[in-house]
């Protein structure tokens, strides 16, 4: 049965899945050319073919250094850092509904950085500890954000608040941490502050993309419940969505990706944040988001550290851009909410 | 196209947070009907609906459909039976309407399928029922009220369930959208037999559009039947507190509730 308003409804939606994948593959490419970036850039710019070389295994002296040791673990951690912390985000502002519903702001990054800091500054433990440490308190704060805020009715502007409450507290802790901890330490817990791609080694990012490798698909895999449970509970258990092992399964894969990703490469602020509402912006609602918002954040977190080693006179780390770019964003979203009377 | 599911509840008590509002409810909801809850404010009804759709596990008693506990169905295959629409269900943000009425096929699709060739046309059917087909690609945000409920029972039917719950799908509504989408219910019962449950609150629509009604007082039971049946002077004094003379609706011949109050009464 063909007739004018199958033609209707089948356009539209095929019109808006083409945008989709279009949107995708641009996101991609960026993607690629900014990893590109990465490994070409640097004190010597070596030409595209060495760095190939290279990358194939062949022990160029200099450019292996270079490539090899800096900036393709930099490059990686990048590229599994934004992944991480752009779906993570999503699934947690699609899931509560709400763009101010992110990590960032609930303080579990905040969680993960004052572990780390207090693994460093107190005990003065190795790496894998304080990394252990840091995906261990990511995984407490969202716990206590859920005790705390599930009272006799859920509800997500009590949670938020909650979360920003927790947040405050951890910043406190981290200030105390700073104030009382050895000079000699300070170095190695700056990083904790403002995420940074400085010194990563393969060795250390084995455990975030072991996380991202599993976590990632099926997090792509089950965008249409998360869009479904974006209906609402009421709704999403109407047609037929175990909502608790859904909601469940989501807040552990995101929270896994986010805690292993700030262990890597400390909080980078505020992609968590916009990845999802740009991959809104950019694509719409039709179909699922997670995979562009996480490609969003791989261009962020790449874009905003190429800009930081290169633009200035002096390196930045990347958390410093994204805090700049992302602070006006949230006074803009809290506006905009409170106009549309969500606050 | 008649359905011939049997749904039941058996002894249902229900509530939040141990405060129960539902002390034993006994109801068998008749096949192919237009079934309405109705009763005053927080008697109930609105739970007692909930819980036959599975929104709310019963604190004791059970919901049974075709002879097994509701919360003992897959809850995907029970979705192709249950369908309901929420008292104020949530769109997310900027998406169009096809897009909204498509998810409605949620409980017909696998994890990873796009729409099929079965989607597209249930989809297609529910949207040109609900009269909202040109509307397909606008956004939600874009549309009246009116429109949005449209949209919204839309979805409900595009989930082909024989069985269809509303919890007051007129409030917040003009009258002449309420007029205009109990009329559109009503083809939907005649069209496909879709046994349909909901809460109402204005009576007297209650009483022309139900072939059966159910009147709830303080979470108990007080009355069952057709409309011309039960709609007494006595029954709405009992329920509702309130005098009134029951007379015939001048259009349906269905019993039509005039309230006394204490000023303008003359006979």
């Amino acid at each position: 049965m063909i007739n004018s308003s199958t033609i209707l409804i089948k356009q539209g939606r095929q019109r808006r899945f083409r945008k989709w994948l279009v949107i995708n593959i641009l996101l991609a490419a960026l993607a690629v050319a900014l990893c590109m970036a990465m490994l070409l850039l640097g004190n010597t710019i070596y030409p595209i073919s060495e760095v190939f070389q290279v990358l194939m295994g062949e022990r160029i002296p200099g450019a292996y250094f270079a490539v090899n040791t800096i900036r393709l673990p930099r490059m990686m951690a990048g590229l599994f850092a934004g992944l991480a912390f752009g779906m993570g985000g999503h699934i947690f502002q699609t899931m509560l509904r709400n763009p101010l519903a992110n990590p960032d702001v609930l303080g579990i990054t905040t969680g993960s950085s004052a572990a780390a800091l207090f693994s460093i500054l107190i005990f003065q433990t190795s790496n894998t500890v304080v990394s252990l440490a840091s995906v261990i308190a990511g995984l407490v704060t969202v716990l206590l954000i859920y005790l705390l805020s599930s009272g006799s009715h859920f509800s997500i502007g009590r949670l938020i608040l909650i979360g920003i409450g927790i947040q405050a507290a951890l910043s406190a802790v981290i200030s105390y941490l700073l104030m009382v901890g050895s000079q000699q330490d300070l170095p190695a817990a700056l990083r904790w502050l403002s995420g940074s791609l400085n010194g990563a080694k393969m060795e250390t990012l084995l455990p975030l993309i072991c996380t991202v490798v599993i976590f990632a698909p099926l997090l792509i895999v089950l965008g249409k419940q998360l869009d479904i449970l974006e209906l609402g509970e009421e709704s999403a258990l109407s047609l037929g969505l175990s909502t608790n092992k859904i909601r469940l399964i989501l807040i552990l894969s995101a929270v896994l990706m986010i805690a292993f990703a700030t262990a890597t490469t400390g909080p980078i602020a505020f992609v968590a944040f916009l990845s999802g509402p740009i991959a809104k912006r950019l694509v719409g609602t039709g179909f699922s988001n997670v995979l562009p918002a996480g490609l969003i954040g791989i261009n962020l977190v790449l874009g905003a550290d190429l800009i930081g080693q290169f633009a200035f006179e002096v390196r930045y780390p990347v958390g410093i851009i994204t805090g700049l770019v992302g602070a006006p964003y949230l006074l803009y979203l809290l506006i905009r909410m409170n106009r549309k009377g969500y606050l | 196209m008649k359905s011939t599911h049997k749904l039941q509840t058996e002894q249902i008590v229900a509530g939040y947070d141990s405060k129960k509002i539902l002390h034993g409810i006994d109801v068998v909801i008749p096949n192919n009907q237009i079934n309405v809850i109705i009763g005053p404010n927080a008697c109930g009804k609105s739970t007692l609906l909930k819980t036959m759709a599975r929104l709310i596990k019963p604190i004791t008693g059970d919901v049974i459909l075709d002879g097994k506990s509701i919360h003992k169905i897959p809850p995907k295959k029970l979705a192709r039976v249950l369908g309901v629409l929420p008292q104020s269900p949530i769109a997310p943000e900027g998406i169009s309407v096809a897009d909204l009425v498509g998810r409605g096929r949620f409980p017909h699709q696998s994890l990873l399928s796009g729409w099929s060739e079965k989607d597209y046309q249930a989809v297609e059917e529910a949207m040109d029922m609900m009269g909202i087909t040109e509307l397909a690609n606008r956004q939600l945000d874009e549309l009246s009220g009116g429109q949005r409920q449209r949209v919204w029972i839309a979805m409900a039917l595009a989930q082909q369930t024989d069985i269809l719950f509303l919890d007051e799908p007129t409030t917040f509504l003009d009258i002449t959208y309420q007029v205009e989408i109990l009329d559109l219910l009503t083809d939907l019962n005649r069209k496909y037999g879709t046994t349909i449950v909901m809460v109402l609150h204005d009576i007297n629509l209650a009483a022309r559009y139900a072939d059966y009604i159910f009147a709830l007082r303080k979470g108990e039971l007080i009355a069952e039947g057709r409309p011309s049946e039960i709609i007494t002077d006595e029954l709405i004094k009992e329920i509702f507190e309130l005098d009134c003379t029951v007379i015939e609706d001048p259009v349906s011949k269905s019993p039509m509730i005039v309230p006394r109050g204490r000023f303008h009464v003359f006979s």
